[in-house]
Parts: structure tokens; C-alpha cells; sequence
């Protein structure tokens, strides 16, 4: 994958733009999250303990999310500098700062949406199990 | 000049740190096995006191509340108490007795590292396969190669049981009270403070061994990373131009050579401060030194939450601000780095 737009380049896109790219970014893999776990606690509740799975599933998306917020702040934070080692070093293996946070907060996204969906598909079953 | 701008964004960058870090440790604690409140109420204790001690807890409400509520107890780094370790003891008060205990330890390892790994590395790499290049990096081999737990007991064998030159264990002598003076937490600077003069000898003679440990492993670092840089340094064509116009070789290397090749050095002083705190848990069950790493450990295995969740984020804490340290100092060694 290419290298981040520079931000002092003319022909990088506006702010709004690269807001939205994100968001899509972090956005789809959280869709994904929640929709797995919508089908996964469903299938819990016809065979196992539902309550327990929430549970676990919540705290599975809260690691998911909370490696990919450590990954993608790492990403940010010594991005430039690996990449620099690297060229220094004459041992780039194609590893990039612009990949590596863009898979990092996918892997958030991705944990946000799981503990987003153990959060909604529990919060139902509790009202329907209080009715 | 430092911007505020870079300070303030590199600021920013420590909150997803620290969230990341409270997420892992609460979803690693709810995926662990284990009940804290049997573990609080003790094996023998009914089934109804559970219920109580879960309540109190919190322990019944959805993981997602847990969560929430845990985040802003660690914003104002609130853990509650202590379960079993120190009982009825914030782990605010447990921490602020240990802290100062690893501080000191990884603070005077490292400033043993650094005295001395970065002459040493100076003088290795302008010396180039000289005798004096070769013994330091024997040297620098060895101290990255040999674990803490087995230089720590040959030091004590040594020093203390053959030569009988330092005590064995143990921040200070049993003689003397050192909560009466406490004042930082940190021994030698209490004592110092107080100017009593034998309880500071004893607690630098105490802290000789157990920091040389730690130290060596740093200098080892230090002296090897300082080697190669300077010898790229030295290669430059403005170190042969300040040569060329009569310089002296010595301040050619200190003055021109010395700064930019302290960049990658500091890269390593700051990410071995988190291979300091590790090892600071070796080194304080080797010489018996009642610090942070031993209490984490002693929390994982009696499974004391609080201080667990306490203990990993004050670790996670302190590293970020070393590193956002090495990054300040980058930024003045080469203005070009905020850019």
C-alpha cells in the first residue's frame, strides 16, 4: 500500500474527506464485529448459556479492541521511526506506518462492533428475560 | 525549542495507550479463570455471603456497565482495596509504599547503564578493533547474555559471601527505621535528606549490588548501540571536514560526532526502561527487595485484581512517559524530528 497523503501537500484530500475514510475504515469493521456476534449469541442461545456467552464474547471484543488501540497508537507513535530503521538498516520488508495503523484500526473497529453487539444483543434478552 | 504543539500532540497519544492497556487488562482478568468473590469470601464461605460480596462488587452487573465504570476508576486511577495481599488497603496506598522501591532500583540501573555504556561505547568505536574495542564488546556479549537470575546470586557469592564487602539483601540495614525519615520513598534520597550519614552509607552499600545487576544488562545495550552509531558518525564528511580545518579528534568526536549519534541510543534507553521494570522483578526476588514487580506477581498468583489492574497500568503508565521523555529529547538533539 502507498504512503499517508502529506498533510502540507496541495493535492492531498480535504479534512472532511480523510474523516470519512477513517470512519469507513473503523465503521465496516465494527459492522462486521457486531454482526458476528449477533449470529454467534444467537446460535448461543438455542445451544449453551447465553449469559455467560455474553459475557465472554464482550470481553473477547474488549481485548480485540483494546490490542488494536495499543497496535494503532504504537503505529502512530514509532511508525516513521521503524520505517526509517528499516530504509537505515536496508531490511524493509514492505512493512509500512500507513499499513500497519490502517489493520490496527481495523482489529479496533473490529472489537468496538463485538462489544457494541454483546452489548445490544444482551441489554434485549435481559428486558425480554425481566418481561 | 521544544513546540508545545508536538509536546501537546505526543500528550495526546498516552490516552488510546492507556485505554488500550485498561481494555486488555479487564478483558484478560473477565477471561481468566477464577471468581474474585470466592476468592475474597475464602472457599469454606456460604453461598449467601458470595451473593453479598459479588453485590458489593459489582460483580452482578452486565460486563458492559463493569467496564464503563472501570475505565473511569482508571482515569482517576481509583482500583478500590486490595482483596488479599494488604486487606482493607487502597491499592492507591499499597502502590505508593512499593513504587518507589522499583523506581529507585531501575533509576540507579540505568544510570549505571548509561555512565557507563556510553564512554564505554564512545571509546570502542574510536579505538576500532583495538584491544580496548574487543574487551568491550566481550564485555558488552557477556552482560546481554547472562540472565539477572544468575549474575545476581554470583555477585552476592562474591561480594558478599566471599569478600564480605556488601550486604546480600534488603534496601537497608535492620538497625535502622527508614518509615521515620520518609519522605520520597526512595531510600538513599530519605536518608540523605536526613542527613544521617550511616543510614545513607548503608542504604548505597544495599543498593550497589542489585542495581549493578540491572545495570550491566543496560550498559551492555547502551555500549553496543553507542558503538555502531558513532562509527557511522565518524564516517560522516563533516566529522573529516571539522577534521580537515585542524579540529582536535577528540572534540571533533564530542562535539559534532557525540550528538547525533546519541539519537538511536536514546531510542534504546527508552524502550529498555519497560526491560528495567521487568527485570527490576527478577532482581527484587533475588536480593529480597520488597518492590513492585514481587507484589505484582504475588497479585497474580493469589489473583488480588485491584492491584493487578493497579500495578499493569502504573508499568504501562511510567513507560509511556519515558518514551514521551526520549521523544522531547529527540526532538532537541534534531529539531528536524517535530517536522
Amino acid at each position: 500500500m502507498s504512503a499517508p497523503p502529506d498533510p502540507t501537500d496541495a493535492a492531498s484530500p480535504p479534512v472532511l474527506e480523510r474523516a470519512a475514510t477513517r470512519l469507513r475504515l473503523v465503521g465496516t469493521a465494527a459492522l462486521a464485529g457486531a454482526l458476528a456476534v449477533a449470529v454467534w449469541l444467537v446460535a448461543r442461545l438455542v445451544v449453551g448459556d447465553f449469559s455467560a456467552s455474553v459475557e465472554t464474547t464482550f470481553a473477547v471484543g474488549s481485548l480485540a479492541f483494546g490490542f488494536g488501540l495499543l497496535g494503532w497508537s504504537g503505529a502512530v507513535a514509532l511508525g516513521r521511526g521503524i520505517e526509517s530503521m528499516q530504509a537505515h538498516l536496508d531490511t524493509g520488508a514492505g512493512w509500512t506506518e500507513a499499513d500497519a495503523r490502517r489493520a490496527m484500526a481495523r482489529v479496533l473497529g473490529f472489537g468496538l462492533g463485538v462489544m457494541l453487539g454483546a452489548t445490544a444483543v444482551g441489554s434485549v434478552a435481559s428486558v425480554f428475560v425481566a418481561a | 525549542m521544544i513546540s508545545t504543539r508536538f509536546v501537546l500532540k505526543r500528550l495526546l497519544l498516552l490516552v488510546p495507550v492507556l485505554v488500550g492497556v485498561a481494555s486488555l487488562v479487564f478483558s484478560i482478568l473477565h477471561l481468566s479463570p477464577g471468581d474474585p468473590a470466592l476468592t475474597i469470601a475464602g472457599e469454606r464461605a456460604s453461598e449467601e455471603f458470595v451473593r453479598q460480596v459479588e453485590e458489593s462488587l459489582g460483580l452482578n452487573d452486565p460486563i458492559w456497565v463493569q467496564y464503563g465504570r472501570f475505565l473511569a476508576d482508571a482515569a482517576q486511577f481509583q482500583f478500590g482495596e486490595s482483596f488479599i495481599i494488604q486487606r482493607n488497603t487502597t491499592v492507591r496506598e499499597v502502590l505508593a509504599n512499593k513504587l518507589p522501591v522499583t523506581l529507585e532500583l531501575a533509576l540507579y540501573g540505568q544510570l549505571i547503564g548509561i555512565s557507563l555504556g556510553i564512554p564505554l561505547g564512545i571509546l570502542s568505536a574510536v579505538k576500532q578493533d583495538s584491544i580496548t574495542d574487543h574487551l568491550t564488546r566481550i564485555g558488552a556479549l557477556a552482560g546481554i547474555s547472562v540472565p539477572i537470575f544468575w549474575s545476581g546470586p554470583l555477585l552476592i557469592l562474591l561480594f558478599a559471601q566471599v569478600l564480605g564487602w556488601l550486604p546480600t539483601s534488603g534496601r537497608i540495614s535492620v538497625l535502622y527505621n527508614v518509615e521515620a525519615i520518609r519522605v520520597t520513598g526512595l531510600v538513599t534520597v530519605d536518608t540523605f535528606l536526613a542527613g544521617n550519614w550511616d543510614m545513607f552509607v548503608s542504604a548505597v552499600r544495599h543498593m550497589i549490588l542489585p542495581a549493578s545487576v540491572i545495570g550491566v544488562y543496560s550498559m551492555a545495550l547502551i555500549s553496543r548501540m553507542m558503538r555502531s552509531s558513532m562509527l557511522e558518525v565518524i564516517r560522516q564528511d563533516y566529522m573529516r571536514t571539522a577534521r580537515a580545518k585542524g579540529q582536535g579528534a577528540k572534540i571533533t568526536v564530542l562535539k559534532h560526532g557525540f550528538r547525533n549519534a546519541m539519537i538511536p541510543v536514546i531510542t534504546v534507553i527508552g524502550i529498555q526502561f519497560g526491560g528495567l521494570l521487568g527485570g527490576a522483578v527478577l532482581t527484587e526476588t533475588v536480593f529480597a527487595i520488597g518492590g513492585i514487580g514481587t507484589l505484582l506477581v504475588e497479585a497474580i498468583k493469589v489473583g488480588d485484581y485491584p492491584i493487578v489492574q493497579g500495578t499493569v497500568l502504573t508499568f504501562a503508565f511510567l513507560f509511556t512517559l519515558v518514551n514521551l521523555g526520549v521523544d522531547i529529547t529527540y526532538s532537541i538533539l534534531d529539531p528536524r524530528i517535530e517536522q
